[in-house]
This record gives structure tokens, sequence and C-alpha cells, in this order.
């Protein structure tokens, strides 16, 4: 009998921990599912230099400076290895590091604020589920006063309210699904919309392309407008593009936008894609020729 | 002679000679280089674009992708002597580094070819996910040559042309 009720218990025990571990697994498979929506955290790998994924390093060129992305993998010292749940969530939704100092918004926290917990929790699991490795963060090469943290935190007081995303009742659920992976998961905004004098997005010409892209690259017109933007896209073409870097030309994409399709875009699900590419569509269209800053 | 027959027969003269100049004029304008290397280019995106709008809207015109696959194959295997002679001033985008490394950049032309080669097998095998995955390798492989031997899009003569400026 007490034998029986050993067992008993022993299975329950197992169980449990078979469950716990599958959760654990489901957790992780859903947070690399994040990571690929997001198109893959590329900036936080220096392909150029050699660097190992996700280790940072990388030189990020905006009008300010250059800044160097930082090591998101789980090594203790020089990654982020000793962020519990809540620092992590509070650097991505708040732009804050655990020592309460402000990110500098290379970091592109100002979208990333609109993800779930539950979204943000998961990409921290699959983060975690990865080799650390050891590389320490380096500074920025920026004019000062730009490179100072203070700075950072000047300007999120001016700029930047920690917001979640809002599902909008008058749309359907595809057009929320678009809006939310688009403005906040993939942070489209972050190349695609023009700056501010201090750097901040111009949201009434949001996703209407910008000049001063990442790396100094062009970010072309994502709206409906047929003569700067894409509104001569079909619906086809634009999930199409997010799987394969194909453009309707029979071009294809180039620099930043094609590793964040090889490493994300591609791999998210075609209903999401619909959904991204349904948002895209429903945006006014907004005239905003191109050209390059001299 | 009669005036006449010297009249014609300078005629003739002249329409001979003029006819050998150009028979043998060694040097057509540089633009020509530019125009043919863009109109072969444009060939292999016609190509690409064809075979993207059949998978893309799922066109009952499956059995046509090895063909454009091939068409591919075979102009790719024109990319070397498309850029032999050096034309780098006027409306291209090709950069200089083509002439510094050509055989890099024959190497990149020939994985194209490769690559465009395979498709067309994985067409006529008739495997539409392995086709999907094949555009994709291909398209990266015209993306690798690129990346490495024409101008970005901020770059681009179109851009300038634009009134952008440099």
């Amino acid at each position: 009998m007490r034998r029986a009720a050993r067992a008993a218990l022993a299975i329950a025990f197992l169980l449990e921990g078979a469950a716990r571990a599958d959760g654990a697994a489901d957790r992780i498979a859903r947070g690399r599912a994040v990571l690929e929506a997001s198109g893959g955290c590329t900036c936080h790998t220096d392909f150029e230099g050699g660097g190992e994924p996700l280790a940072g390093g990388r030189p990020l060129a905006t009008p300010f400076g250059v800044f160097y992305s930082t090591n998101i993998t789980p090594d203790l010292e020089t990654g982020i290895g000793r962020f519990g749940d809540a620092d992590f969530l509070r650097a991505m939704r708040e732009g804050r590091a655990p020592d309460g100092s402000a990110y500098f918004p290379v970091f592109p926290y100002t979208s990333f604020t609109g993800m779930s917990d539950d979204d943000l929790l998961a990409l921290k699991a699959y983060l975690f589920s990865l080799p650390p490795v050891r590389r320490a963060n380096r500074p920025p090469d920026a004019w000062p006063p730009f490179g100072w943290r203070i700075s950072a935190a000047a300007w999120q007081w001016l700029h930047f309210a920690p917001t979640r995303f809002e599902a909008d009742p008058a749309r359907d659920a595809t057009w929320n699904r678009g809006a939310y992976l688009a403005t906040a998961v993939a942070h489209c905004g972050e190349c695609h919309t023009p700056r501010g004098p201090t750097g901040a997005l111009d949201r009434s010409r949001w996703l209407a392309g910008s000049e001063q892209g990442p790396e100094g690259q062009l970010a072309p017109n994502l709206t409906p407008d047929r003569e700067t933007g894409i509104g001569d896209w079909t619906h086809a073409d634009r999930v199409w593009f997010l799987q394969t870097g194909g453009k309707p030309d029979g071009d294809e994409a180039q620099d930043l936008m094609r590793e964040v399709i090889e490493h994300g875009y591609q791999h998210v699900p075609a209903a999401d894609l619909d959904a991204i590419a349904f948002y895209l569509e429903s945006l006014a269209p907004v005239r905003n020729k191109l050209e390059r800053k001299r | 002679m009669k005036p006449r027959c010297t009249a014609l027969c300078l005629f003739a003269g002249i329409a001979i000679g003029a006819g050998s100049a150009r028979a043998a004029d060694p040097a057509p304008p540089p633009e020509a280089s530019i125009k043919y290397r863009q109109a072969l280019m444009s060939a292999i995106g016609g190509d690409m674009a064809a075979i993207g709008n059949i998978l893309k809207y799922g066109l009952p015109l499956r059995q046509n992708i090895a063909t454009h696959a091939e068409n591919i194959e075979r102009s790719a295997a024109l990319i070397p002597s498309a850029f032999e002679t050096k034309v780098v001033d006027g409306l291209t985008d090709a950069k200089p580094a083509i002439w510094e490394k050509p055989a890099d950049f024959k190497k990149k032309a020939e994985a194209m070819r490769d690559q465009a080669k395979k498709l067309a097998e994985l067409a006529k095998a008739g495997d539409p996910e392995a086709v999907g995955k094949q555009m994709k390798a291909l398209g990266g492989a015209c993306g690798d040559c690129h990346d490495d031997y024409r101008k970005p899009k901020e770059e681009s003569y179109k851009r300038r042309a634009g009134g952008g400026g440099d």
C-alpha cells in the first residue's frame, strides 16, 4: 500500500517534470518564432567582423556617431545572463538597463515597448537557451554629448513613453495582428520612418521611408503611394518579398533587409506575413521621395 | 570616260569607303557596353520575376518554371563576356571592383548559373517546396554578386539622375 503510494507519487512527480520540460521547450520554440518575427535580431551579430551570433559588437552608424550593438547571449559577465524576467521586460519595454540607466535609442525599445510580456518572456527563454558567448560590449564612438548615457536619459524624457500595443476594435483580428507585428515586433518603423533632427521618429510620416536608415542605408517608402512608395506592389508581392527577398521586378533585397529576411521574416508563418501585408496596404499613402543626403 | 560615269564611280567609291569604314570601326561607344550589360541583367530579372509570379499567385504555369530557369542559366553564362570591356563611367551601377577581381566576379556569376541549373532540375522533378527553396538560393546568389559588384541603391545612377546628387 505504502509502496504503491510512493510509486504513484514518483510517477506524478515524473509526469509533472515532463510537463514542465515540455512547457519550457514550447516557450523556447515560441521565443524563437518571436526572434524570427523581429527579423532575427541581426543587429546584434557582427557578420563582417566574424562575430558569434548575437554576441554584439556590430558597428551601427548613425548621424550621431557609431554605436556598437550589445551582447545578448546569456553570458554572465558580458551578456544578459544575469537579467531576471523583470530586467528583460524593463530593457525591452522601457529602454532601461538593470542598473536603471537609459539605453541609447539605437536600440529600438521605442518599438519593442508595444510587445506583449508573453512574447518578450518567450524571447528571453529562447535567448537563454543559446550558448553564452564571452564578448565585452564596446562603448559608442559618438560625438559628445551623444555618446553619454545621460543624453539617452534626456532623449527618453523628450521623446519616449512606454506604450503597449492597443488593438483597434474597429479593425479585424488580421489587421490588428499585422499592426502588432509590423509596429512592435518586426520594428519596421525604426528604419522605414523618417527621423527628426534629434533622431525621434516622425510619426506623421509613418513608414514613409528614410534617407538615414541604419548603416547609412536608404530605407524605402513602404506606404502605398504609387509614385514614391510601393503602391504598385500587390498583396502577393509583399508576402513573397518577405518570404524570399524577391522584388516584383526580379531584383532582390539588399543589405540589412536581405539579412532580416534571411535570418527572420522568411521563417514567419504565412498567416502572419499576410497580416503584415494587409496592415501595410491599409496605410495612408505618403508622398516621400527619398534623396541621398549630402 | 563620260562625266556621268565618273560621278557614278565616285559615288560608288564613297559608298564603299563609308561602308568599310563602319565595318572596320573598332570602338563602339562605351555606353553601348553599359546598355548591353543592363539588357542582359534585365533579361535575368524578367525570368526571375516570371517565376516569382507563377509561384506567388499559384498560376497554372508551373511547367514553364524550368524554361525560365534555363534561360537564366544561359544568360548567366554570358555575364563574364558582357563585362569583359571595362566601362565604369556613365549611367551604370557596375563597380570598378569587377575589373579588379575578375576571377572572383566570374566565380560568382558561375555560382549563380549553377543555382539556376539546379532550379531547372528541381522544377522538372516537380517538388513545389524544393522549387520555392531553390528560388531563395538563386536570389541569394544574385545578391552575393550584387553585394560586391553593384553599387548600392543609395549610390545608384538612377537616384543621381533623379536629382539627388552626390
